[in-house]
């Protein structure tokens, strides 16, 4: 993999540009969904839990963003970002539904 | 993909900035005049200018103008395809009134809600809107267009393009590459404290150019990080709505809790009630901020559930002395003016958050503050331009050699972007004096005129710098930044112009015989804009008779 | 009024103190004096800079409720900072008087 992508730069960069934007969006949707809901489990009010996920979320945008660049083997930020991105999601709604 | 971190990060940095640079320039720009927002509106609204006025009484002015609003066109319009049947002659059945001021705001703005029969979506609510004169309760004008708050002030986040909230999602990642282009500029600029207040024209166009860029970035860098991210904040509900589609059910099961411990009813019971005297609410909310040390004005008056047993009103107070978004809101049942509740203080995270909103949507009145807020902005637009210039003035040269057009097309996207902004916003301003108050039969609304003059405008620029733009791809500077740069001076200089002779409010009344600062303030401002505009032009003039300065190899060592 | 006068002096004392941390570099020094500053004149200049930049913030505090002073006195450091490298470009002899008070003849 890694081999044929170095004598592609511009399908490599487009890949990177993908995993910095989308990857992280899901990791991100993921981390706010489970925070919003894992910290109203714990008895915080919603609207707060909403807002602090909101808020660490976005400045986890930035670091996953900049990760997926400067990180060396582009699979490895595929598979963290996209698939950390649905563990956390999936944990949310696991979360929501016993609180129903 | 790249050896080490400071090239990764300058990679992104150069190429993440080029792209997203251009909708940050709008972001920036439209968001320092946004600052200034009402001020601009009172310029382009002449019957307007007026002083402040503090929430008018409800009983006597305000409920016969609420009980005679109607939804409005728009909002008919878009309910037309959402309704099974077709939609009444009237509205009768309120879910909420709402009156909104501010110590910037010499009309009031008044928004209803409606139940829509009918409707596939229960939660649809048709609107309507009316600004009036709170003297008198008199209307403006429908088609009039509030330059700074209903056009520059949502271009800035959302480049008034609405269409599938495309334009909110464009700003949301130039937000985001704002922040990105920070960090990752901090880590490409070595010597960034021992450069911290250096700035030296002389040396060649790249040197001084970064110069620039990195003085405006840096002096200036918590400002630009927390605009940026509070920007994205305030809009995280579009750009990950969780709660209303994955978590949507806890939302829901929330709400009711929230309904029945407020004691604020979610619904309407369906018994009819009257309205006891809002007036008196209002009078005991601000009997009660005083007690609690914290007098102030009535900012937002809403009541919900009109005229059912169900119904209540809401008094809020005006954020005027503290950054976070004031509210404390008091509410009383609408039938017999009894006291519902009042909001406990806020949580730590509450507080967080309405810090970070209210530090961006500047609701405070402190005038010092809000004009070091347009520095900033401004800081922002000048970091972003340096950014395009000194990006060509790096590549031209072998561009040339190469026969490349790529230097070419980014530098006149750049003049469209830094002179061709400012042209397309002294266009409207223009317009805005010289199009007639009423136009004839079958024209489209003279605030849809005006905003079609400004996209035109722009576009008129753009097509000035693109075919001006060949010298670029020798390696010489575009004369279009040179003859932008003159027509704003001359431009500007007419919009104060025209507004003195178009409604008689020239400099020396509005700054002396009869102080209105509002429009002073944006005559002012534009006379300053075409002072710095003509100096440009001057200097790059010079600067191109003097014969291009060659860029020696050993400065500004960047990947 | 008052508050416009407190408000005055603390950006006043915002650009001084930008003015004397610039000053504290070699190469900003040397652009307002001719002679190379003593290690013990770059401690005092760093010092009075930082003091003063704190009496700025200081005086913000006496206008307003904290959380907005404090955001006045950060963007009166942007300000500030952006007006001392303006003055250092194009007119360096300006800050003379404050490289005077820490020199000693």
């Amino acid at each position: 993999m890694t081999a044929s992508l170095a004598s592609r730069p511009r399908l490599h960069a487009a890949l990177r540009v993908a995993a910095a934007v989308l990857g992280g969006y899901a990791f991100c949707w993921g981390f706010i969904a489970l925070a919003t809901s894992g910290l109203f489990a714990l008895g915080m009010p919603f609207h707060d839990a909403e807002h602090l996920g909101s808020i660490l979320g976005m400045l986890l945008y930035l670091a996953a963003f900049l990760w997926a660049f400067a990180a060396r083997r582009l699979a490895r930020v595929w598979l963290v970002l996209a698939g950390g991105g649905a563990l956390m999601a999936g944990a949310a709604s696991l979360v929501q539904r016993t609180l129903l | 993909m790249f050896p080490n971190f400071r090239q990764a990060m300058a990679w992104v940095h150069t190429w993440f900035g080029l792209v997203l640079g251009f909708v940050l320039m709008a972001c920036f720009f439209f968001g320092s005049l946004s600052v200034f927002d009402r001020e601009i509106d009172r310029w382009a609204i002449p019957a307007s200018r007026h002083a402040a006025q503090p929430m008018p009484s409800f009983d006597t002015l305000l409920q016969p103008i609420f009980r005679d609003m109607q939804p409005s066109k728009e909002s008919l319009d878009y309910l037309r395809d959402r309704v099974d049947g077709p939609l009444p002659a009237r509205f009768d059945t309120v879910r909420s009134w709402g009156a909104y001021t501010t110590h910037r705001d010499p009309v009031l703005s008044l928004f209803t809600s409606y139940e829509v029969p009918n409707a596939r979506d229960p939660d649809d609510a048709a609107r309507g809107n009316r600004t009036i004169d709170p003297r008198t309760g008199a209307a403006l004008p429908d088609d009039r267009l509030k330059i700074g708050s209903q056009f520059f002030y949502p271009l800035h986040y959302s480049l008034n393009l609405s269409w599938k909230d495309l334009g909110y999602w464009i700003v949301g990642l130039a937000g985001l590459t704002m922040l990105v282009a920070l960090v990752s500029g901090v880590v490409m600029h070595r010597r960034i404290f021992r450069e911290f207040f250096t700035f030296r024209p002389k040396k060649s166009t790249q040197r001084s150019v970064l110069d620039l860029h990195n003085m405006t970035g840096v002096l200036a860098l918590p400002f630009h990080f927390f605009f940026a991210f509070t920007g994205l904040v305030i809009f995280a509900g579009i750009y990950f709505p969780v709660t209303h589609t994955q978590l949507n059910p806890l939302h829901e099961m929330h709400e009711k809790l929230e309904a029945e411990e407020t004691g604020l009813p979610h619904d309407r019971a369906g018994v009819a009630a009257p309205l006891a005297s809002v007036d008196a609410m209002a009078a005991e909310a601000q009997r009660r901020w005083a007690a609690r040390g914290m007098a102030g004005e009535v900012g937002l008056l809403t009541v919900s559930h009109v005229g059912d047993a169900n119904g209540y009103v809401s008094v809020y107070r005006a954020g005027t002395d503290r950054i976070a978004l004031v509210g404390d809101g008091i509410h009383f049942k609408a039938s017999t003016g009894e006291l519902l509740r009042e909001d406990p203080p806020r949580t730590a995270v509450d507080s967080v958050n309405t810090f970070l909103t209210g530090l961006h949507l500047q609701h405070f009145r402190h005038w010092l503050l809000r004009w070091l807020y347009v520095l900033g902005g401004l800081l922002g637009c000048v970091c972003i331009a340096t950014g395009f210039i000194f990006f060509v003035e790096k590549r031209k040269k072998q561009h040339a050699a190469a026969g490349s057009q790529g230097s070419r097309v980014v530098d006149a996207l750049a003049v469209t972007t830094v002179t061709g902004m400012l042209l397309a916003a002294l266009t409207i301003l223009i317009a805005n004096r010289l199009l007639p108050e009423t136009l004839p039969a079958g024209w489209p609304p003279r605030g849809d005129l005006e905003q079609y003059l400004f996209w035109a405008g722009w576009a008129l620029a753009m097509a000035h710098a693109f075919v001006r733009s060949a010298p670029v791809a020798q390696g010489r500077p575009n004369p279009a930044w040179r003859e932008q740069c003159w027509a704003v001076a001359a431009m500007a200089v007419a919009a104060v112009l025209l507004n003195w002779l178009t409604t008689g409010d020239h400099l020396a009344r509005t700054v002396f015989i009869d102080t209105y600062w509002p429009v002073a303030g944006v005559d002012l401002f534009l006379l300053a804009c075409a002072g710095l505009a003509a100096g440009a032009a001057r200097r790059l003039g010079r600067r191109t008779a003097a014969g291009v300065r060659p860029a020696p190899r050993a400065e500004a060592a960047h990947a | 009024m008052r508050e416009a006068a407190l408000l005055a002096a603390a950006l006043a004392a915002c650009v001084a103190g930008m003015g004397w941390l610039a000053l504290a570099m070699e190469t900003h020094w040397t652009q307002v004096r001719p002679d190379a500053p003593t290690r013990a004149a770059v401690l005092r200049l760093r010092a009075l800079g930082s003091l003063d930049l704190a009496a700025g913030l200081a005086l913000c505090l006496r206008v307003d409720h904290a959380s907005m002073a404090v955001l006045v006195w950060v963007m009166a450091l942007a300000g500030a900072a952006l007006a001392v490298g303006l003055v250092l470009t194009w007119r360096p002899r300006w800050l003379r008087a404050l490289a005077w008070v820490v020199s000693r003849p």
